[in-house]
């Protein structure tokens, strides 16, 4: 919203020693955002009327000449000039050195081919007051010499504060130049005048011809309609604006159209009320009816544009047809017009939350849909009103205002006021400086609160036009006083700290202990993908699941209108990417996967570890390190050969057919770890391996990480290792040798390993060697039970079919 | 020394500088040395003698055995020395060739940026005495806006910032906020806790806007805390995240879960409050939203608000991590691209 300093200045008079941006400053610490200070035409206020005394030729240059000006405060000047009629004796405008022109062109001290040229005398395009661009303006020869231009010709020097509206949406009331006023007024302590008084008001009730109104208003029940103020005003004659409110329009960036029209937009700009007039000529069946849209689905508005409307909108009807889309705007049928002579005026109050939401559908935000989406004062509507009549009739004096001026509604009984007790103590402790009571009480009744001193309590009243949602509880009036003391004059202060220990939870705990052991241990980077995929993805990455329950509504994109029911599709489709520039590579991504169920869904904390390498599988590397990260995390894992459905489902294609085993942990589904199979890496286009590692996390991150270390006194006595070599077939997996021997039941055995691997080839198995530990932790293993274990060792592996190689 | 033992001794000593390897050094071993070697003979060819030269050859030529015996045992070690080193220097590796030389693919390691910052705030936050919370990304209605102040018709729902799943009733958190409510389900004041994590923006995406984002929210609640708290507190944290002394300022700013509600702003770092092009010429930046819970918060979190009060703030992650390295655009982010995450990799 732009906020003219000069319209601000009819109601409170500005200290005057402070620069535009101190006021811009001060009023952003204390009220709303003013995100751009403008000075508008102020180098009119430096450009004076100068009469040429003499003329002399430039010593150096031809064309140029040296002209002596008076400067109409007994001094005088040298120029250098260009301009063909310049002579002594016009009256000339004249720019001294630091005025900025228009197009950011600045007068600084210089030298023309050697002469000093102490600022510029100017034509009419350089200070944008006409076309005619032949040389210097020349003024009538009675214009007064020394006046500054602004004076002369009557023009307005502004400054215009452009304020961000997203800091003022919780404030209706400074939607309009007289709200402002009156928080300028607070900030810098001076008095706010009252155009507004008592006595004014009935001087415009003087003026109106009492009766009942010809027109005859009905409201409808499941409309907008708050409250509903309206006036029938005759004998009007529809023409240009006075200068004075065609300046206040432009100055806040609206154009003049026409008195009538320029009124409407006025009073809306100044009491923040937006309303509307209506040729009463149009309105059929003088009457006006507020209902919904029902069967009407088609509406032209007032910029021409067809709007198609739903039941439910509200709009503003005669007998016949709508004439305006509530709160919104009005109708090509019903506007006043050149040749309209008697006005319906309407100021109105409506549901901020309906008027958004037609507002929204039909992509049509206006200067007064923008206020009534902010929930204004129905208070405000008969003020409003009287505030039309009022210039109506400076401006169009034969007006008459005939029949009374109608309000009803909801809303349009008397405010019940909004009362809040706090007291100078609350407000002291909870802003953290001292703040005394005449003080607060002064602050509050400058913005217009009524204050109530009880003992040393402070009963506030608030104004109805603060009532609306902002100021209802104690916390706002301290915010208040906060704003306007400036929180930058609260002095830091530690808080009050008990002493207590923090630890980090088992969940974030693991977290970290995984991300540094991928990184500092695997060597692979963090990556993060959307939480949000597209169907079109999941297909190409053949995932079974599309999580129909999880769509959003509003999308931004179709490839992201759904919450990931895996990692894997998002992951294959950055790999796919990464690949172009690395031909090995290993990441990770610590996130979450996103399912139908429980109340609306459940989240599964995932992680993803993935290895790409052109040349060889990296799998055996990727299971090694989950084999090792499930020891960082304290769990004894347990691998099988199988997928397990609740971390991949079984019916997706995307898995090895060999290069693939599933993780238990704690008895319970932990992670799979498998290559991606070729059909679809070409899918993605991807040539070489990728292997995956898809870890659910939502069984072990809540639980507390215990220590499994258990301290042994050094064994006494020697240990002793027994090798065996037996045949295998070349398809066995040997992780069944360490299996068998590992279930001979001897108290003894330590540890068993493989040792070795031969695999001749052409041959159908190979020979691996058992390493096979004993040791008694408290005697020396005798030879006969040696003997008789290493038979039974031998005697299980033969049962399992893996008979002794025989050389 | 005895003449004869001095002759014998200069001899060897001659041999013994001409010898080239340790077979000829093991031939004058036993010349000089060995069971019948010259030294040893000397005595016995002085069968005539008399018992004082004898006396003194005996000494003498002993003692030259020994010196003998050393220098050979020594010259030993050092031919075998030799022959090791020979043969150390035929496996001899080139050592320059380290792995960072050779094209093993991607090899640097590291954290996302995004990830390194919230670990490194959290970890200040956790210096403080705060806890760290997170709570779920698909949120309902009462978590996201009801519980904090934002009732039903408020702007703050709308459909063109919060994505919406079908039913209408839930949502994913347009804020870290959510994370407020689910604290004080679960904690009993006084407390402090953080919660940093992802926030959705239904918003079109561009070099600056993303629809995925991070937020960090804090919270403190206790008995009589002030602004004058607040600004305290934001002050040391910010200082500590900038790596040196940050001034801020409070003004006011619209947020429903606070009362009295801030926009705080730094003082511009490039600038240092001069003004600059970063700044707008203002001196200052705006950085986080915060404020004194606002009461209708704590009832709906059961917090007794004639007890206790609080504070609140919420800091984007993303606009840090932008901050500290530059990056120029927010999508990098999520890409999962490694050009980028691998610049980040710092050891
Ligand atoms: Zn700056």
């Amino acid at each position: 919203m732009l906020v003219s300093i000069n319209w601000i200045k009819q109601y409170v008079d500005l200290p005057e020693n402070i620069t535009k941006q101190e006021l811009g400053e001060k009023f952003t610490l204390a009220t709303c955002e003013v995100e751009k200070v403008e000075a508008i035409n102020q180098y009119f206020d430096l450009v004076k009327i100068v009469k040429v005394t003499g003329v002399e030729p430039h010593p150096s240059a031809d064309k140029l000449r040296l002209a002596t000006v008076d400067l109409g405060n007994g001094e005088s000047a040298t120029i250098v000039c260009g301009a063909p009629n310049v002579r002594p004796g016009i009256l000339v405008p004249y720019a001294p050195v630091w005025a900025v022109l228009p197009g950011d062109f600045a007068i600084e001290p210089r030298k023309i081919r050697g002469v000093e040229s102490c600022g510029m005398l100017c034509g009419e395009t350089e200070l944008a007051i006409g076309d005619d661009d032949y040389g210097l303006k020349e003024f009538p020869e009675d214009a007064p010499v020394g006046m500054p231009l602004s004076k002369y010709l009557g023009i307005e020097t502004d400054i215009i504060f452009d304020i961000d509206n997203k800091s003022i949406t919780h404030r209706p009331d400074l939607w309009g130049h007289y709200g402002m006023a009156r928080e300028f007024a607070t900030v810098f302590k001076k008095e706010l005048k009252d155009p507004f008084s008592a006595e004014w008001k009935s001087a415009i009730e003087s003026k109106i011809v009492k009766g009942k109104s010809q027109v005859e208003r009905v409201i409808e029940d499941g409309t907008a309609c708050l409250a509903y103020c309206s006036a029938v005003v005759k004998n009007v004659k529809v023409g240009q604006s006075p200068d004075w409110l065609k300046n206040r329009l432009s100055s806040a960036g609206l154009r003049s159209i026409n008195n009538i029209v320029d009124i409407s937009n006025f009073v809306m700009l100044e009491l923040g009320m937006p309303n509307h007039i209506f040729d009463l000529s149009e309105i059929k069946g003088n009457k006006i009816v507020i209902r919904q849209a029902g069967e009407d689905k088609e509406f032209v508005t007032l910029d021409e544009a067809v709007r198609n409307l739903e039941p439910t909108d509200s709009m503003v009807c005669d007998a016949e047809r709508p004439l305006a889309i509530a709160g919104i705007m009005g109708g090509l049928n019903s506007g006043v017009s050149d040749s309209t002579t008697e006005l319906f005026i309407e100021t109105a109050n409506w549901v901020d939350a309906m008027i958004r939401k037609t507002s929204t559908r039909i992509g049509l935000r206006t200067d007064s849909s923008l206020r009534f989406e902010k929930h204004l004062d129905s208070q405000q509507c008969k003020l409003a009103m009287y505030r039309i009549i009022d210039l109506i009739c400076q401006i169009c004096p034969d007006a008459v205002v005939e029949g009374d001026i109608e309000f009803g509604g909801v809303d349009s009984k008397p405010y019940s006021p909004v009362m809040i007790t706090t007291s100078a103590k609350t407000i002291t402790d909870t802003l953290g400086i001292f703040v005394d009571e005449a003080e607060i009480v002064d602050i509050l009744q400058r913005l217009a609160f009524l204050v109530e001193k009880k003992g040393d309590k402070l009963s506030i009243t608030v104004p109805s036009f603060r009532a609306t949602k902002d100021v209802s509880c104690e916390a706002d009036i301290i915010e208040e006083i906060g704003r306007i003391i400036g929180f930058d004059n609260i002095t830091p202060v530690a808080p009050e700290s008990s002493l207590t220990t923090v630890r980090l939870s088992p969940a974030k705990q693991k977290e970290r202990r995984i991300k540094d052991f991928l990184v500092y241990s695997y060597k692979a980077l963090e990556i993060m993908t959307y939480p949000m995929v597209g169907e079109a993805l999941l297909k190409k990455a053949q995932w079974p699941e599309l999580n129909e329950e999880l769509v959003l509504v509003n999308s931004i994109s179709r490839d992201a209108d759904r919450m990931r029911p895996s990692l894997i599709p998002g992951v294959l489709k950055a790999c796919a990417e990464n690949v172009k520039n690395y031909s090995d590579f290993r990441f990770f991504e610590f996130g979450r996967s996103y399912h139908a169920g429980g109340e609306f869904a459940v989240e599964k904390p995932v992680l993803l570890v993935g290895a790409f390498s052109k040349k060889a599988t990296p799998f055996m590397e990727l299971q090694d390190k989950i084999e090792e990260l499930c020891s960082v995390l304290r769990l004894r894992p347990r691998f099988e050969q199988k997928s397990l459905e609740q971390i991949v489902p079984s019916s997706w294609v995307g898995i090895h057919p060999f290069e693939n085993v599933g993780v238990s942990a704690m008895g319970k589904p932990f992670a799979q770890i498998f290559t991606v199979h070729p059909s679809l890496m070409s899918e993605f286009k991807m040539k070489g391996f990728l292997s995956l590692a898809v870890v659910d996390l939502s069984n072990v991150m809540d639980v507390e990480l215990s220590s499994n270390v258990k301290y042994l006194p050094l064994p006494k006595f020697p240990s002793s290792t027994f090798d065996c070599t037996v045949v295998v077939p070349s398809g066995e997996p040997v992780a069944r040798l360490v299996e068998v021997v590992s279930k001979v039941k001897i108290k003894e055995i330590a540890s068993v390993k493989i040792a070795d691997i031969f695999e001749p080839e052409d041959s159908s198995k190979k020979y691996v060697t058992v390493r096979t530990v004993f040791q008694d932790r408290a005697a020396t293993l005798t030879r006969e039970f040696l003997e008789n274990s290493y038979n039974q060792v031998v005697k299980s592996l033969e049962k399992a079919g893996f008979g002794l190689k025989v050389d | 020394m005895v003449e004869i033992v001095q002759k014998i001794k200069d001899e060897f000593e001659l041999a013994f500088s001409q010898v080239k390897d340790k077979a000829s050094l093991m031939n004058l071993k036993s010349e000089y040395v060995g069971k019948s070697g010259k030294i040893g003979l000397i005595l016995k060819s002085l069968k005539d003698a008399d018992v004082e030269t004898k006396q003194q050859v005996g000494k003498d030529s002993n003692l030259l055995k020994g010196e003998v015996e050393q220098m050979i045992t020594e010259k030993i070690k050092s031919f075998e020395l030799e022959e090791i080193n020979k043969n150390l220097e035929k496996k001899k590796i080139d050592i320059s060739l380290r792995s960072s030389l050779q094209d093993k693919g991607l090899s640097s390691a590291g954290f996302h940026p995004v990830s390194a910052i919230q670990r490194e705030i959290e970890d200040i936050f956790v210096s403080m005495g705060f806890d760290i919370l997170d709570g779920p990304h698909i949120e309902d209605d009462y978590h996201n806006f009801e519980a904090l102040n934002i009732p039903a018709n408020h702007p703050a729902r709308d459909m063109q910032d919060t994505f919406w799943f079908k039913d209408m009733k839930h949502l994913l958190r347009t804020h870290t906020s959510s994370i407020q409510v689910r604290g004080m389900e679960s904690k009993q004041p006084p407390f402090k806790f953080v919660g940093p994590g992802k926030v959705f923006r239904c918003e079109a995406t561009d070099a600056s806007h993303e629809m995925v984002f991070h937020q960090l929210e804090g919270m403190m609640v206790g008995e009589n805390i002030s602004v004058a708290n607040l600004i305290y507190f934001m002050k040391t944290l910010l200082s500590e995240i900038f790596k040196k002394e940050t001034n801020v300022r409070l003004r006011p700013g619209f947020f429903p879960f606070v009362e009295p509600g801030f926009e705080l702003d730094i003082e511009c770092l490039i600038c240092g409050g001069k003004g600059c092009s970063v700044c707008k010429q203002s001196g200052w930046v705006e950085l986080l939203p915060c404020g004194m819970v606002h009461p209708n918060v704590l009832k709906y979190g059961n917090i007794d608000t004639s007890k206790y009060n609080g504070f609140a703030f919420g800091l984007g992650l993303d606009r840090l991590v932008m901050m500290r390295y530059g990056i120029d655009d927010i999508r990098n982010l999520h890409s999962g691209d490694l050009r980028f995450v691998s610049q980040f990799a710092e050891f």
